[in-house]
């Protein structure tokens, strides 16, 4: 076993203060305008003396995007969850995307970090600029938002032609005609309490877009707990249930009596989405969307 | 006698109301072959008036066994213990449908053998304030290991399970009935036979030994059949506070400390509070629903704050 020895431990604990000293004092030359000015989801204006080489991404939809832009190899941190495209779990990860580790990331040497936008993120932004490393916070709750974060990130990572086009094609995706809806679906991310998701969400942005509905489109939130009853009243056609892949099992409460209530339930008609594709927004949403139609047309 | 018409006028009105109200409107003539009805709300109604009932039950002869009005039944240890375990159960990804059930109540029961045997130090009596201190010890600890658990873990799901953890009763079903209609009766029988020596040890200790009460034993009895009791109501729906603090304290200001009545009555007014609750928890916010803790809270405070004018008015 390792043991970790007291002196590497203050070590690292001087190296922070450091850097937290030459953060303090990280002021641009006077009269030199940085190459690279964006504001950020957060209104934040950050300026970038020149385009990022090594990027910390601390949210899965922001690793696939700078693979899609070509910049892959710039990405130098990665979350947990970020387990797409597979060459981005060879990069080295710095844990939780919400309330990241400063340290972890920081370790990271990172010229610039892309964060997803929260209240707790907003903080480590901050503390992040007061090291001295850019970071920029985008919301990447709906597609729009994937779009926009596709220019964004191009013209930080100086692949702008590449963000414009990966752009242009999620607005083209969002513009597709849409099928008429022709089955409602109750998103269910938890059984107990029963968790279902609501309209400001990716998935009800995409249901609407395969020929589907959101039976729970009336709840504003991401996602609401309601009760069976209300699930049972509302009778969707399907439920859909995200899981690790999408040959997973039925989740377990699919027997149990009293979600048996609902029809759709005894019925057996669930529709199992693999979590990687269809659990956040992103450039594979076209992908998302062919593969979701496909399956709702092929239901009973 | 009014007393008890009133109150069990209130149990009857709390279920007619669990039963008739709804997020779904049903109407009157369907109401008997809905199974919205009959496999949702009616367990559900039936599992609320029992786990209701035996908080405020527990909280009562806690209340008397340690001799603080701020006891209730969470007060030793038990919710932590019972996170703990769901935790770990979850963690561990131990699955199954009674997995997070069985882990919350074996973590309470852990809990609560540790307690018991901290409240057994210096002697082989159970000292109440040791009790109280050891409870309050163990659930700091236990929630201290929980935290650890869940920030160190990458699992989605166990935020989720704090929502299970602070949740209610929507898990309910027959089965769960079942089970706690199997499990209930001996705790609860022990508890309502310990009224009388309950009684006297209100006087104090020596008073009860004197008095013929076998100080000791009861207490062991009481301490564990209220534990039991307390963890197995964790078990099938979560930490729901409130009710077993509020409630036993009520039922004293309407019946006096006399623990033959208290006791029954505190069983009857918990279910009754929680069956109200649970319905307002489902209909209040349609289509989505309110933690039932929280709802026990909000209905629960304005009835004692006006129990408590009208009883230090007169």
């Amino acid at each position: 076993m390792e043991r970790r020895s007291p002196l590497r431990t203050h070590l690292a604990v001087v190296v922070a203060i450091l850097a937290a000293c030459r953060g303090s004092e990280h002021v641009r030359p006077p009269g030199r305008v940085a190459a690279l000015t964006v504001t950020d989801d957060a209104g934040r204006t950050v300026a970038l003396a020149r385009p990022a080489r090594r990027v910390v991404s601390l949210s899965p939809t922001v690793t696939e995007l700078l693979f899609a832009l070509g910049a892959g190899d710039r990405v130098v941190g990665r979350t947990t969850w970020c387990d797409y495209p597979p060459a981005a779990r060879a990069v080295p990860s710095v844990g939780d995307g919400l309330n990241p580790n400063i340290e972890a990331v920081s370790a990271r040497r990172p010229d610039l970090v892309v964060l997803y936008r929260s209240t707790l993120n907003e903080t480590a932004a901050r503390q992040l600029e007061r090291l001295g490393v850019d970071a920029v916070v985008l919301r990447q709750d709906r597609l729009e938002d994937v779009a926009r974060g596709a220019r964004l990130l191009g013209r930080l990572t100086d692949r702008a032609a590449a963000g414009d086009s990966i752009a242009r094609f999620l607005d083209s995706v969002l513009a597709a005609p849409r099928p008429a809806p022709h089955a409602r679906l109750a998103f269910v991310a938890w059984d107990n309490p029963p968790m279902v998701i609501g309209a400001a969400s990716y998935l009800d942005e995409l249901a609407r877009m395969a020929g589907g509905s959101n039976a729970f489109g009336d709840i504003g939130a991401p996602s609401a707990t309601v009760s069976l009853e209300t699930i049972a009243t509302r009778d969707p056609d399907a439920i859909v249930v995200l899981a690790d892949s999408a040959r997973a099992p039925l989740p377990a409460y699919a027997s149990r009596p009293e979600w048996r209530t609902i029809r759709a339930v005894r019925e057996r008609r669930f529709v199992v989405l693999p979590g990687s594709l269809f659990g956040r927004p992103g450039p594979r949403a076209a992908e998302a969307v062919a593969e979701l139609r496909r399956r709702l047309e092929a239901l009973p | 006698m009014t007393r008890w018409l009133g109150l069990g006028l209130a149990v009857a009105l709390a279920f007619a109301l669990a039963v008739l109200l709804g997020p779904a409107h049903i109407p009157l003539a369907q109401l008997a072959s809905s199974d919205i009805v009959r496999s949702l709300r009616l367990p559900r109604a039936v599992l609320a008036l029992l786990v209701g009932g035996a908080l405020g039950l527990a909280g009562a002869s806690l209340q008397a066994l340690v001799r603080n009005p701020l006891a209730d039944p969470f007060l030793l240890g038990l919710s932590g213990g019972a996170s703990l375990g769901a935790v770990l159960a979850i963690a561990l990804h131990v699955t199954g449908p009674w997995a997070l059930p069985l882990a919350a109540f074996v973590g309470a029961l852990a809990a609560m053998a540790l307690v018991y045997r901290l409240g057994l130090v210096g002697g082989a009596e159970l000292d109440p304030r040791v009790l109280i201190l050891a409870g309050v010890a163990v659930g700091a600890f236990a929630s201290a290991v929980t935290t650890a658990i869940v920030s160190l873990s990458e699992a989605a799901q166990l935020r989720n399970t704090f929502l299970w953890l602070w949740g209610g009763l929507s898990g309910a079903s027959w089965d769960t009935v079942l089970v706690v209609c199997v499990y209930f009766p001996l705790p609860v029988a022990v508890l309502l036979a310990a009224a009388r020596p309950l009684d006297l040890l209100a006087l104090g200790e020596e008073p009860a030994r004197h008095l013929g009460a076998d100080v000791e034993p009861l207490r062991r009895r009481v301490y564990l059949a209220a534990s039991l009791l307390t963890a197995a109501a964790v078990a099938v729906s979560g930490v729901i506070g409130f009710v077993g603090l509020i409630v036993p304290h009520a039922m004293r200001l309407l019946w006096g400390h006399r623990h033959r009545s208290l006791l029954p009555a505190s069983f009857l007014a918990g279910g009754a509070l929680l069956a109200l609750a649970d319905t307002t928890a489902r209909v209040a916010v349609a289509p989505r629903e309110l933690p039932v803790g929280i709802v026990t809270a909000l209905v629960g405070v304005p009835l004692f704050a006006v129990m408590l004018r009208r009883w230090t008015a007169s």
